[in-house]
């Protein structure tokens, strides 16, 4: 009975955290400044990587859609991709998070994270920009090479505010959503 | 010592920094590379250029030397211009071997020339070449090299130059049909956008000045007249930006040259006389 309850909880957390974050993800916003990463990568560390990588997949699946950027077109699969694998690091991070851990270490460490997830959610996507330019015509590795460096403007966006979202907000956000669900102290 | 753990995010930061500056430089050197290759390509552009030119005015200053020779036998007295009109035939048949790429791809230049020469021929069958007549074909002459040498001269332009103009046609009855962001060579004429942007249908008017050329029909819309007092016919204008206001045209729409940016518009219109 008790293992139900928790599991309802989780559930409609699950739907609010996937609510809460389409919310802000589909509001207009600065190019490549978002918090659907922290979300999904908060989402990895409390439900685990396979619940962290669904949530990133059906956020950016909807993404696609309804972007205020347009339809994604061919880079949507690339973006699930890049966002699932966000969210399978959290559940990756977690279990490989000490025991015992001060908040400054966890902050900074988190930071690196996000940094880290921004830089290969921008590889991936990048790769499938450059995908376009192969569709195109375009020579393989040339139009990899192009997609990589002509996007390397926003990836230093992104890097820059996913370490700032991270190293902030994580910590607060975890120990929130862990309290919801009566689990562990962490920081 | 460093613990394990605080080894692998440092070694993380800086594979994040590695690969975003390894990013950026690629993005430089593609920068680079693309602007070296365009700079490249312009230079040759404008060596090609600087060619044609000078070899434009070599062309142009022995046409000049030859016209010259025959003014001179045409303005001292007691010339013998009988003598003198085979000359002025070789000149013409100079001037046509050398500009023979702009008789082939000017009609309004090739129906001038063929005017010129028809002129040439009637006057060389004469037994009695007169100063009035040689003088008068001299005139033409000078005209037509002229014009050929300004258009060669536009020609030369063109392969590093392109004009981006707006043209309408304004059919009188209330539509208006628009071809915006058309691209051009540099010295083509209201002629020549007018023929590529619709179906025109012309008459070459030799003793018309400046310009030969009126449009009889444009996408089938024929001008006509009631008698000799009123009609109408396609009238061209240009667009002020300046007065902010259309310019009826002041010369035959083959005398227009074209400016980068220009306005034109063709209309169909009502005329009366007097």
């Amino acid at each position: 009975m008790k293992i139900h309850l928790l599991n309802t909880r989780k559930l409609a957390l699950f739907g609010i955290l996937v609510a809460l974050c389409l919310a802000i993800q589909l509001t207009p916003r600065p190019p490549n400044v978002e918090f659907t990463s922290f979300f999904t990568f908060a989402v990895g560390v409390i439900f685990g990587p396979l619940y962290g990588g669904f949530f990133g997949c059906i956020i950016m699946f909807v993404n696609g859609f309804f972007s205020p950027y347009g339809f994604a077109g061919l880079v949507m699969p690339f973006q699930m991709i890049g966002m699932t694998i966000a969210g399978a690091l959290g559940g990756v991070y977690r279990r490989l998070m000490p025991e015992k851990i001060d908040s400054v270490r966890f902050c900074t460490e988190t930071a690196i994270v996000g940094a880290i997830i921004a830089l290969i959610y921008d590889l991936v996507t990048n790769i499938g920009v450059g995908f376009w330019f192969v569709v195109g015509g375009m020579n393989f590795a040339l139009a990899m090479l192009i997609a990589i460096a002509y996007g390397v403007f926003f990836s230093i966006v992104h890097i820059f505010s996913n370490t700032v979202v991270f190293g902030i907000l994580t910590l607060p956000s975890i120990k929130t959503l862990n309290d919801l669900l009566g689990g562990e102290k962490i920081g | 010592m460093v613990d394990k753990r605080v080894l692998v995010f440092v070694t993380l930061a800086i594979l994040v920094w590695a690969i975003s500056i390894s990013s950026l430089a690629a993005y430089f050197y593609l920068q680079n590379t693309t602007y070296t290759k365009q700079i490249d390509e312009n230079q040759q552009s404008l060596n090609k250029t600087a060619s044609n030119y000078d070899e434009s005015m070599n062309k142009y200053n022995i046409l000049m030397g030859e016209y010259s020779m025959l003014y001179g036998i045409y303005s001292f007295p007691g010339g013998n211009f009988t003598s003198s009109i085979e000359s002025l035939g070789r000149l013409l048949d100079s001037l046509k071997g050398n500009y023979s790429h702009l008789l082939m791809d000017q009609e309004d230049l090739n129906e001038t020339y063929y005017t010129v020469e028809e002129d040439y021929e009637l006057i060389y069958k004469e037994s009695n070449v007169t100063r009035e007549d040689f003088g008068r074909l001299l005139n033409e002459y000078y005209d037509l090299f002229n014009l050929f040498a300004v258009r060669e001269l536009s020609f030369v332009l063109s392969e590093t130059v392109t004009l981006n103009v707006n043209a309408c046609i304004n059919y009188g009855n209330g539509t208006i049909s628009w071809c915006n962001e058309t691209i051009m060579p540099a010295g083509s004429s209201l002629f020549q956008l007018t023929q590529k942007i619709s179906e025109i249908e012309y008459t070459h008017y030799p003793s018309m000045k400046p310009g030969h050329v009126l449009v009889d029909s444009i996408n089938d819309k024929k001008t006509y007249a009631v008698g000799y007092s009123e009609g109408w016919s396609w009238i061209w204008y240009y667009w002020d930006a300046e007065k902010q206001n259309w310019i009826s045209g002041p010369a035959g729409c083959d005398a227009w040259m074209l400016e980068n940016g220009g306005i034109y518009e063709w209309r169909f219109e009502h005329w009366s006389w007097p």
